[in-house]
């Protein structure tokens, strides 16, 4: 090796160093909120508000016991849970068996369908909200779990991304089991289904995902306190403390319980978005 | 029949919904009164008579504009940083997704404690680098960048990911054999790399213009539209027409003009798409 040769190997170590501190530099940055959050809610009620430290000098544990035993919060996460959970399972079914008739079963108007789908899907689902309001409150289903659940029954999303991956399902799979005699709901739960569990358990959390951080929606159908979802409910917490000054712990400590089991959730299905949402999403226009 | 499940709320919560918002911008209803009569554009230029529209249509194009760039660039250099695997990547890959999974609603209050003058960690960084601290989401002239700021930071993983699995995918037979300097790299990147991953950039300006257009969660926490109106978007201003003041009708109005500058937008998007996205 020449002194040339060395000059490129030291000039390409040092740009690689140079990214990565760079990256580490944006994770860090991106990291630093959730830090901040944690640690605030661990400070001593007199040092959140001193800017002396940015770790608490020592660990207390009384905000997030507070917010556990004596506040609301643990029932907005138990009805955000349980009403995600059914959305999801809603959701996934109306897709599936959507996405299904627009790949592998032919009718008139199919394209127009899926015409119709894509732009809803663009579409600023705001628009729809006022008439949406009006068709609830007709139903007298205003500030019900019902209401909220069946105005969520369907995600055009989700269709979007089980035709996307239906479609790389070959054709003649499902004409040779139609010619066997299988019904259309057999070949779906026993031929395409397993054959694109991934898309469906992709689907499955990132939906529960959006039911879950769902705030705009909820919050104008909702106004008892005792069916808040969790970002509604989180956001009173947030100014009925505001009256007397932000207790910033005791926010944090709210913030907490409801992020973190999020992340560690994440942290086990990691593989699924990392792959799912990039590798089969529409990139093909 | 396997469309009916889907297509029954679609056509009610969606559909039906939509067609409807259009209809009531052209009528003087309101939520109580049983009837209504139809009074043709005075909605629209009741809307267009408003000063606070056209300051809305601003702060929307400036916002939509001020998270598309930054979002798009920023989450390409990190895919094109983690594309090759280094000790500590996939815990990188990780921190930086995660703001994208956690509520809205729950990270913009821990980014108004953030943003708070006194005691919160935002001044507490600028003076440590010598500099002067700012007033954040509490002064007309730094709130619009506050909300980016945070926009940005939550949809950054988004379209790092997306990025991540196309550079995966480009065929590695397209890169010359052997090891190449930098100047090289650099033309390459600009040569083959950028054309083949084009259809995610597309993808991806679409659905972070929408979603930008759509953004109402962060507004809501950080500023409510303020301070004065500096971030009033056009879908909070919809907001506060609709489920504040009780305008139905100028609210509806508001949406069915989103919507058109949602096609609209699309439809320059698609147009222009032709010229510098490659399908192969």
């Amino acid at each position: 090796m020449n002194k040339k040769r060395y000059k490129q190997l030291f000039v390409s170590i040092a740009a690689g160093e140079i990214k990565i501190l760079l990256i580490t530099l944006i994770s860090a940055f991106t990291a630093l909120p959730f830090v901040w959050m944690i640690s605030s809610c661990l400070k001593p009620g007199s040092e959140v508000m001193s800017s002396s430290s940015f770790l608490p000098s020592t660990v207390t544990w009384d905000n997030l016991i507070s917010v556990i035993t004596s506040s609301p919060i643990p029932t907005y996460i138990f009805n955000t849970m349980w009403i995600s959970l059914v959305i999801v399972a809603l959701q996934v079914i109306t897709s599936a068996l959507l996405a299904y008739a627009l790949v592998f079963m032919k009718f008139r108007s199919r394209n127009i369908l899926f015409g119709i789908i894509m732009a809803t899907y663009m579409l600023p689902v705001a628009a729809t909200y006022i008439p949406s309001y009006i068709i609830l409150s007709k139903m007298n289903l205003l500030n019900t779990f019902t209401g909220l659940i069946i105005s969520s029954t369907v995600s055009t999303f989700g269709i979007f991304q089980l035709r996307q991956a239906f479609m790389q399902i070959p054709k003649s799979l499902v004409e040779a089991a139609r010619i066997d005699g299988s019904s259309h709901l057999e070949i779906l739960c026993n031929i395409v289904g397993p054959m694109t569990k991934s898309s469906f358990i992709t689907l499955g959390l990132m939906s529960f995902i959006s039911a879950y951080n769902n705030y705009m929606w909820p919050s104008l159908i909702t106004n008892d306190p005792d069916k808040y979802l969790v970002s509604q409910g989180l956001r009173s917490f947030f100014i009925e403390g505001g009256a007397y000054g932000t207790n910033w712990g005791l926010v944090m400590a709210a913030s907490a319980v409801i992020i973190v089991p999020l992340l560690v959730m994440f942290a086990l299905t990691e593989k699924w978005f990392v792959n799912g949402i990039g590798g089969e999403t529409g990139v093909k226009g | 029949m396997f469309i009916l499940p889907a297509l029954i709320p679609l056509c009610v919560f969606w559909i039906y919904p939509i067609c409807r918002a259009i209809w009531i911008s052209f009528t003087d209803w309101d939520f109580m009164s049983p009837t209504y009569s139809f009074q043709g554009l005075l909605n629209y230029m009741a809307v267009f008579r408003d000063s606070r529209f056209y300051e809305a249509l601003w702060n929307t194009l400036v916002f939509t504009f001020g998270t598309l760039f930054p979002t798009i660039f920023i989450g390409l250099l990190l895919a094109l940083g983690l594309s090759k695997k280094f000790h500590g990547s996939q815990i990188m890959k990780f921190i930086i997704f995660s703001p994208w999974i956690t509520p809205t609603v729950a990270i913009s209050i821990v980014w108004t404690w953030i943003f708070q003058p006194d005691g919160g960690i935002a001044n507490q960084i600028l003076n440590l680098l010598h500099l002067p601290g700012l007033k954040w989401i509490f002064s007309s002239d730094t709130s619009m960048l506050s909300v980016i700021l945070v926009t940005v930071w939550k949809s950054l993983g988004y379209a790092m990911i997306f990025y991540l699995s196309a550079i995966e995918k480009v065929p590695k037979d397209l890169y010359e054999a052997g090891s190449i300097d930098g100047a090289r790299k650099v033309r390459q990147f600009f040569d083959i790399t950028l054309p083949s991953i084009s259809p995610t950039t597309f993808f991806l300006t679409i659905i972070t213009m929408i979603n930008s257009l759509q953004a109402y969660d962060q507004i809501q926490i950080l500023t409510q539209g303020g301070p004065s109106g500096s971030t009033r978007t056009l879908l909070y201003m919809y907001y506060q027409l609709g489920f504040q003041e009780f305008s139905i009708g100028k609210a509806s109005a508001v949406a069915t003009i989103m919507m058109i500058i949602t096609v609209v937008l699309s439809v320059l998007q698609f147009m222009y798409s032709k010229k510098w996205v490659n399908y192969e």
